[in-house]
């Protein structure tokens, strides 16, 4: 049995040390080219830092960045990506959670690390890259490591306005990687088209199976999904066979007729996941694509990225809307009521998941983490811990889990996952905003803020562009006398509802 | 013009639209933007713009956006 990823690295990087691992518009970097620099990478920091250790990394969108990752876990320590065009507020609180007293950034962030409220040292991945590297120590390093141990910890919204580090342990990602390669049937030869940021969950299949199985990633360079009229050429130029994508990304293409441009001639495998799948954009695909393998996916970040699948086998219309289908293997969902009791078939549960793909809770906050990674409340005879999503779902008559929306307010817009406390609690911070309430115009895919107060609407945005990811500045604003309140004092989010155009 | 930096200004108010030209090229706006742009912008002015019109030339400023909204009126 494996015991840390860096088990899989060794044997590609053994298998395929010539062949092309990750590759971005300004150049390729081999499995063996690769494997070294984790190893340099690696070697520099087992001598700073203690095992077992979080390395905070913030690194461009190109191909030396998984091997920063890689290099931090050769270590024997674990990564916390952070996407250095994220404001300043954001990283800093990214940096309070995880308070990891060294920081790797590559050249083009380094004057943005040194803006940050970081007082421990800062590593420039360019000097540190030929840095010879020492086999014994980093055979140590790789002994301190079982599978239980902390490969990462990513940061997702939290309802009360901080992040939360989720932390995934290395046997979580591998089940996850190998229980998706099974449904996709992932070999060396498929090449991955990444559209994910790299720091994002969604990023961990295009470096993992590389990294597992010997295939090979193409980083498409961000502008090409702005206008994506050579976005489908790309693919075709690096003959991309298969794509990870989110569903915003997979919908943009199609909403902005870039099939009347050019196909993916390549392309076998497609798998979204991330939200609900509007089809008749995926009708787009179909029509083009017909003999595309299509695998909608559902699950959150704490239960490694995705936890149950639905392969597309009909022909989807305008209004189809997808099951999410079955567990992926090592998965386990069952559907809870309200009190605790199982869900009967048929009938609408809270999703909970369990099995070894369960995150390690979020970091630094047992509190938080107490609350949703609880005991099975079906289970009085042993240890089973499973996750509480907070996602609503039903099985039907063959077994098939069917999605019913949060029994909270969490969003997902743009492939992101936004809890719409944060962005209220973000608001109430300016200046001139004394009350409000954010809301989510699914049809429209647009985030709006109601408020109370003097600011103006550009005021607003300019806050939030300054202090928060792009994908969470509410699109419309709109300033009343006063929030509509229920009978019992909450606010009236129906009526409020009834300004959606 | 107006119409269009006031469809800008409320897009995206901490951009300097006046003299930005390198929109695309530089990343200042994202796919996201583009997206919701591309609504506004044929709903205002009454115009389709087309996927062969989704190159970074036309979008870089305010001068080319409204240059090829002039040349998609005159279509």
């Amino acid at each position: 049995m494996e015991t840390s990823v860096l088990n899989r690295l060794d044997r590609t990087a053994a298998a395929y040390h010539d062949k092309v691992m990750f590759k971005d518009e300004h150049g390729e970097i081999t499995f063996g080219a690769f494997d070294a620099l984790t190893k340099s990478v690696g070697t520099y920091l087992a001598k700073k830092i203690p095992a077992g250790q979080p390395v905070a990394v913030m690194s461009g969108r190109h191909i030396l960045t998984p091997s920063c990752f890689l290099g931090a876990v050769r270590a024997g320590c674990f990564y916390a990506p952070m996407d250095g065009d994220m404001p300043t507020t954001r990283l800093n609180q990214i940096l309070s959670v995880i308070q990891s007293k060294y920081m790797l950034v590559d050249k083009a962030h380094l004057e943005t690390a040194q803006s940050l409220d970081f007082d421990g040292e800062i590593i420039v991945f360019e000097d540190i890259m030929n840095t010879e590297a020492d086999e014994a120590l980093l055979e140590a390093r790789a002994a301190t490591l079982t599978c239980t141990s902390p490969l990462y910890v990513i940061f997702t919204s939290g309802s009360t306005g901080v992040p939360k580090g989720v932390i995934t342990a290395h046997q979580s990602l591998m089940c996850y990687i190998d229980s998706v390669a099974k449904v996709l049937s992932i070999d060396d030869t498929d090449v991955f088209g990444n559209q994910s940021p790299l720091d994002y969950i969604a990023a961990v299949r295009d470096i993992y199976f590389p990294v597992t199985f010997g295939a090979s990633t193409y980083i498409i360079p961000k502008n090409e999904f702005a206008v994506p009229t050579t976005l489908f050429e790309t693919l075709n130029r690096e003959k991309i066979t298969a794509l990870c994508w989110s569903v915003a990304g997979v919908e943009l293409p199609a909403k902005l007729g870039a099939f009347d441009v050019a196909k993916p001639e390549y392309l076998k495998k497609l798998c979204f996941s991330g939200s609900v799948m509007p089809c008749k954009y995926l009708k787009i695909w179909q029509d083009n694509l017909p003999d595309v393998l299509y695998v909608n996916q559902y699950g959150p970040t704490e239960a490694t990225a995705s936890c149950t699948y639905y392969v597309v086998k009909e022909k989807v219309n305008d209004d189809t809307v997808l099951p999410i289908g079955k567990p992926y293997d090592n998965y386990r969902v069952t559907l809870l009521n309200e009190d605790n009791t199982p869900t009967p078939d048929g009938e609408t549960g809270e999703i909970c998941v369990s099995g070894p793909i369960l995150a390690l809770g979020y970091y630094g906050n047992h509190e938080q983490s107490d609350k949703v990674f609880m005991q099975n409340p079906l289970n009085d005879k042993y240890r089973e811990l499973i996750y509480k999503t907070g996602d609503l779902g039903s099985f039907d008559k063959d077994g098939v889990l069917h999605f019913h929306g949060r029994k909270d307010r969490q969003i997902k817009h743009l492939g992101h996952r936004i809890e719409l406390g944060e962005i209220e609690e973000t608001a109430k911070k300016i200046n001139g905003v004394t009350d409000c309430c954010s809301l989510y115009y699914k049809d429209k895919a647009t985030l709006y803020l109601f408020y109370t107060g003097n600011a103006t609407s550009k005021d607003i945005v300019l806050y939030f562009r300054q202090n928060m990811p792009a994908f969470m500045v509410p699109r419309k604003l709109i300033n009343l006398e006063a929030l509509p309140t229920l009978p019992n004092g909450k606010t009236d989010m129906q009526t409020l509802k009834g300004y959606f155009k | 013009m107006d119409e269009l930096m006031e469809i800008l200004q409320e897009l995206r108010p901490d951009v300097d639209f006046e003299n930005e030209t390198a929109l695309i090229t530089d990343g200042v706006l994202d796919s996201f933007d583009i997206v919701a742009l591309v609504g506004e912008l044929n709903d205002a002015f009454d115009i389709e713009i087309k996927p062969n019109n989704l190159v970074p030339d036309n979008f870089n400023s305010a001068k080319a956006m409204m240059a090829l909204i002039e040349q998609l009126q005159d279509e």
